[in-house]
Order: C-alpha cells, then structure tokens, then sequence
C-alpha cells in the first residue's frame, strides 16, 4: 500500500510540484483501498473516446492540471457526456476553457470517469497543526461546511470508536441517520473511509500536508461511498520531519 | 517508567532539604518571600525538611545559617529554589550538577519569554540539566505549593495571598499569576488543593510528566489545568489517555478564538483553528474541557467528592424543596444530555404512602415548603434504592422554616457515604446559606449555588464514566 502510495508521491514531487492533480490524489487513495470512480487518464481525444466506451455513456470529463487546483471556477469539469459527438465537442471546449483561464497550463490529460449516482455528500479532510501533527475532519459537504461550519476533528491515528463519534457529533447527523423517512447513509462505509485516511496519513505523515476528500458520495446503507474529488497537498521535501524524537520514545517505553 | 517519574518529581513535592538561591533578609524580595514561607511552614512543624539559605553576600538569616555557595550545602540537599538573576543561573546549574542535587525551581524570569538572548540561556540550562539527569520547573514560574508538605515557593506573602487548605485536587498552571490568584481564591472558597504546580516556560516538567506522575500520587483524585499551549503534542496525548483511564483531568484552555486569517488551501486546514484541534485532543484523551474558570472548579469539587462512585449510567434523580429549582434542574438536565430517571413503582409507591397529599411524588419529587428533613430522609431512602436511578441532585433551600438545617446536612451526608450513587447538593441563598453549604461540602457532598452549576457537574460526572467504561473495553 504504501510503495504504490510513494510511487507517485515521488514522482509528483520529481516534478517539482507539491500539490496533486485529482488523478494522483486518487491513485494515492487507491493504494489505501479507498472507493475511487473506475476512472481513466487520457491523453488525446481517440483515448477518451476508447475509455467513455469502456466505461459506458454517460461519462464526465474533467481536465487534470498541476496549475487548474480549483477546477469548476475554469470550467474544466464537463458532465453527463451522452455520446461520442458531445465527446468530441466538450474536449474542444474543456481545453479552450483551460487555456482562457491560465494560458500557461500544463494539460497532464482529461479524466474520464463515469456519472455517479448522486449520494449525500460528505466532506474528509487532513491538516497539520503545528503541535499535535495531522488532524482528520469529518462533516456533511456543501452549506454544512461552507456556512455552517458543521465539522469535527481528531488528531490521526483515530480508532473505530472515535470515527463513530466523530459521525454522531456533527450536528447534521440526522441527515446521515435517516430524517424524514429517508433510508439511513452507509455509517459502517464513512467509518471505513474515515480509519483508511487516519492509515493512510500516519503512514505517509512525512509527505503529506494537507488533503481534502470532497465531495464523497455516500449511499444507503449497504451500498457503500465513493470519492468523487480529493486533492493532496504534500509537504515541502526539506520540511519532513521525524515522527517523534527518539528520547521521547525511550521515555515511553 | 513510573517508578521513575515518581523519583524524580518526589523532591520537588516532598524534599528532605531545600536551598533557597538567592535567599536575602530584605523584606519583599522573593529570594525573601520563600525563604520566610518555608521558615514559617516549619515553625508549624508543617515543613519537616531541612533549610538552606544561600547568599554569598550574608553570613545568617533570621537565624538560619547561610551558605556562601552551593558547593558549601550539606549533602541531603535535594531541592533547589532559584532566585537569582537570570545571567546567573547556567553557572548555578553546573554547581547544583556537581552537587548532585537531580530537583530544581527556577523561579527567576527573564528568560525565553523575553527573546533570543534569553533562550539561549535557556538551552544553555535545560543541556546541564539533561546531563546530569536534572529536573527542572520554570523557569519565569511561581513553582510549587504542597500544604500537606509544607514546600510553597510562591513569592506571593501569606500577607497579601490566601493559601487553600490541602484537598483532592491538583492544580497545574502555567501562568503564574494566574497560579497565585486561583490559589488566593479556592482559599475562600474553601477548596482544597492538594499540589499546585506553576511551571512557567517548561524549560523541562511539562503537562504530560506532571500527568505521568500524578497517576501514581494517591493524595490527588482530580488533576486540573491551565493551559495557553502545548509544546509536544504527541507527548501531551499519550500522557493523557494514561492518566484519564484512571483520574479525571479537566482543562480550561484559554485562546479559544481562531489562528485568525491562516492562508490554508484547503477546506480543512481553514476550518481547523488551534482551538478546534484542542476539543479534538481533549475528546479523544478523555480530557473534560472547562468552559471556564468556574466550571473547571465545579467538576474538580464534584470529582475530588466522588470519583470513587462515579454514575452507572446518566439518569438523575431530583429532589427538591421547592417546584421552581426543581423545572430549572430539570432543563438543565437535557441541556447538559443527561436523563430524567423514571422512577420504580416501588418509589413512587413508598413516597406516596408516607408523605402528605400535598408533596409531589415523582421526578422531580417536591418535598415542598413546609417540609422537615425527614422528607427528605424518606425521599433520599427512596431514591438511593430506585433502580433506575443513577445519580442524585438535592436541591435544598435552606430558607423554609421547618427544616432543621443541620439536620437535614446529616441525612443527606448520610446516604452519600451509604450509597454508592453519587449525591450532588445545591443551596441557593445568602451568607446564612453559604454557611450550611459549607458544612455539607465538609461531610463529603459538593454543593452548588444554582441548580444548573450542579447538573452541569453530574454531566461531568456521567460524561467521565462513560468515558472509563469506554476505555476499558
């Protein structure tokens, strides 16, 4: 898991750059088991077409470029493509729209992924405080976390207990647990996701900086998520750090 | 580990012999202060250790011997009080390691807190101490009160500061003035403080080896501090799901308001403001956090009581005096996540064959206005029974004219000490109240002045329990 997680960290940072484009993020995420789209980088239009047919009509596209993070304020997200000709037209369109934006873009290719059946969106996060190292949020995306700032947080590696409270403390909770007479979300599948990032982070916690699932889809229970967008901001190669000092582990040993 | 910690924080709590570096005979100065506050300790035979002055410049102070050097101190020596200037204390040090003295206070400021110069005498100090395996509080502190030992080195005279008498409690502080101001304050609200630690820059002892230590000193049931930041984050975690799987630790973490405007890139890292990431560490550590100074003290009197029986579950029996404290109570309830219990048959049942028709039966039970403290016995003997109820608050307005106050004091430390469920008091009223609380708070019942100050210490109390039996798992 976590060879296949630095081959790519390695090379993004071979590039010189720190910040992931979607498609590293989610190879990262992949390594650690996490749900990522069946989704594929292509590189010319002949290849998006081949994958939209492999993965099926009606596909999304969505251009991959180390200087485009925020991709829906430049337009590069195209969705619900329902045929070879729309294709081919949104390939123009995505491409013209990335270079109106940030003429200077390096176009590392166009994810081609399948439309996802929409589930209630939930947000994951990693940050680094300066004294207690990397931290996991949890709470629901859009409004919850835009304007009401309805999120939670521990301090990674978290145990399975607390990923539970972590899920039940946000004040949103209900809208998981089945409001309204709505089915209740897959807790067992955000618990899932949630202890992997923890895994994933304390394994990785020299290279990565800070990281944002959002939006993951999550489905009625027994259908599982998935992880729709995720970005990875990695740290600064001079600024890795042991873990913790070795006269602190002799004392607590 | 333990053994070890233990060892090394001994002499600073319990020292066979202090010296006071920078021990002076002029009234006022702090090298004066302490020195006069162990004299005083042990002319009460509080303070059973020895005391050296040290001065180059003084042959006696009020009688003591001084010594001219630390080289000059007899051997038992094993604390060392620093008073001297900050330049100072590095060439101190190097005397007290050749000495082989392994506890010191620097009380001194002047250090990290005022810049570079200043750290790097800092450095200088904490590499002679590392050395040597030398343990050091402060420096920049008030340092340390232990009343059952007699040690008190805050410079603060008995003349202007109050001192608490020795209780369950430790209180760990990193300000110090802070330190002094809590310690004046739990003297008057007759709160016991068992050990004060006041480290100021923790050049050395910091939180997570004051919470390693605390776990193995049986004098204290309930550790509290102050904290404005932590140093090592990780050593600060650890230590903490230590000592919370045995003691309480409640935390009143000043700086609540954000880093301000962090240039984050990502969603999380702007929603994750230092304060946001303490409640995450204090969730995950069992640390109960204080909302404030209050509060912090009354779950530290709740917990120094009755740690020893913490709730089983979190449905709160009420009984009161009068209807009005009791609604309050019972929002208070929800408010603070706890449950109404619902009363047995065999309660219910009990109450209504031996109160008057004009008592109300039930949750909460009104023993009402011209109640006597037998109601209150019967209703206490009802409700210590009920298995549906896992801890009490009795409300008692001391004011109604039938009730023998003292009394009624007995009876409800009486089923305190009887029962395993916990019992928590409130009284409100004036002076003539405050008198009678403090009397039930002698006999082991925290009281609170208003019914939302006690359910919102019993949540504390549920809230911990919870937590241990979590944690054991």
């Amino acid at each position: 898991m976590k060879e296949e997680a630095l081959k790519v960290i390695e090379s993004v940072l071979s590039q010189g750059r720190t910040a992931m484009v979607e498609y590293e993020a989610k190879q990262v995420l992949k390594a650690y088991g996490l749900p990522v789209p069946n989704e594929k980088l292509a590189k010319t239009l002949d290849e998006a077409l081949k994958y939209a047919e492999e993965i099926g009509y009606p596909v999304a596209l969505k251009l991959m470029s180390p200087q485009i993070l925020h991709k829906s304020d430049a337009k590069v997200v195209m969705l619900n493509i329902k045929s070879p000709e729309e294709l081919k037209q949104k390939w123009e369109e995505i491409h013209e729209n990335a270079k109106k934006y940030r003429p200077d873009a390096e176009i590392l290719g166009v994810l081609v992924a399948p439309m996802l059946r929409p589930g209630r969106e939930i947000i994951i996060g990693v940050t680094e405080d300066p004294q207690f190292g990397h931290a996991i949020m949890f709470g629901l995306g859009g409004i919850f976390v835009e304007v009401l700032k309805d999120v939670t947080f521990r301090i990674i590696p978290i145990t399975e207990r607390d990923a539970r409270k972590m899920i039940k403390e946000i004040k949103s909770y209900p809208i998981l647990a089945g409001a309204r007479g709505e089915e209740p979300a897959d807790i067992d599948a955000i618990v899932d996701l949630l202890l992997k990032v923890s895994q994933l982070v304390d394994e990785l916690r020299d290279y990565i900086k800070e990281m944002d699932l959002n939006p993951v889809f999550v489905y009625e229970k027994g259908k599982g998520a998935v992880v729709v967008d995720a970005r990875i901001i990695l740290k600064e190669p001079k600024e890795k750090k042991p873990e913790v000092s070795s006269e602190y582990k002799e004392r607590c040993a | 580990m333990a053994e070890k910690i233990v060892e090394e924080m001994k002499p600073f709590f319990d020292p066979k012999a202090v010296a006071i570096i920078g021990a002076t005979n002029k009234k006022g100065k702090v090298g004066n202060v302490i020195f006069e506050n162990f004299k005083m300790n042990k002319e009460r035979g509080v303070f059973k250790g020895n005391i050296y002055p040290v001065n180059p410049k003084l042959d006696e102070i009020d009688g003591y011997k001084v010594y001219h050097s630390v080289e000059e101190l007899p051997d038992d020596t094993d604390l060392a009080v620093i008073s001297i200037p900050a330049p100072f204390v590095p060439d101190t040090m190097r005397q007290i390691a050749k000495k082989g003295i392994k506890a010191v206070i620097i009380i001194t400021g002047g250090f990290g807190e005022l810049g570079e110069e200043g750290k790097k005498l800092e450095r200088e100090i904490l590499e002679i101490a590392r050395e040597n395996g030398i343990r050091v509080i402060g420096p920049n502190c008030v340092g340390v009160y232990v009343p059952d030992t007699g040690v008190d080195t805050v410079f603060l005279p008995e003349s202007k500061m109050d001192r608490p008498e020795s209780g369950p409690i430790a209180f760990v502080s990193q300000s110090g003035a802070f330190a002094a101001a809590m310690l004046d304050w739990a003297a008057g609200a007759g709160i016991g403080i068992g050990k004060m630690v006041s480290y100021g820059n923790k050049l050395d002892v910091d939180d997570a080896d004051l919470m390693d230590y605390f776990i193995h000193d049986d004098s204290i049931n309930v550790v509290t501090f102050y904290i404005e930041g932590v140093k090592d984050g990780r050593k600060f975690i650890e230590a903490a799901k230590r000592i919370t799987k045995v003691k309480p630790v409640i935390a009143l973490k000043s700086g609540r308001t954000e880093y301000g405007a962090k240039a984050a890139s990502s969603h999380t890292g702007s929603l994750a403001g230092a304060d946001t990431i303490y409640d995450a560490v204090f969730k995950q550590t069992g640390i109960i956090r204080a909302e404030d100074f209050e509060h912090m003290f009354d779950l530290a009197k709740a917990f120094a009581q009755l740690v020893h029986k913490l709730p089983k579950g979190d449905r709160i029996g009420i009984i009161t005096d009068g209807g009005g404290a009791g609604v309050m109570a019972s929002d208070a309830v929800a408010k603070f996540g706890l449950k109404m219990a619902d009363l047995s048959e065999e309660t219910v049942k009990f109450l209504k064959e031996k109160f008057p028709p004009h008592a109300v039966v039930g949750n909460p039970t009104d023993v009402v206005g011209d109640t006597d403290a037998e109601r209150y016995r019967l209703a206490l003997e009802a409700f210590t029974k009920d298995p549906n109820v896992d801890a009490i608050l009795v409300i008692v307005l001391f004011q109604v004219p039938l009730l023998e106050e003292e009394k009624v004091i007995d009876i409800i430390a009486d089923y305190q000490k009887k029962s395993d469920k916990p019992i928590v008091a409130v009284a409100m009223g004036g002076k003539k109240t405050d008198r009678y609380a403090r009397m039930l708070e002698e006999k082991g019942v925290p009281v609170y002045p208003t019914p939302e100050r006690g359910v919102r210490a019993l949540a504390g109390l549920v809230r911990y329990a919870q937590y241990r039996e979590k944690a054991k798992e």
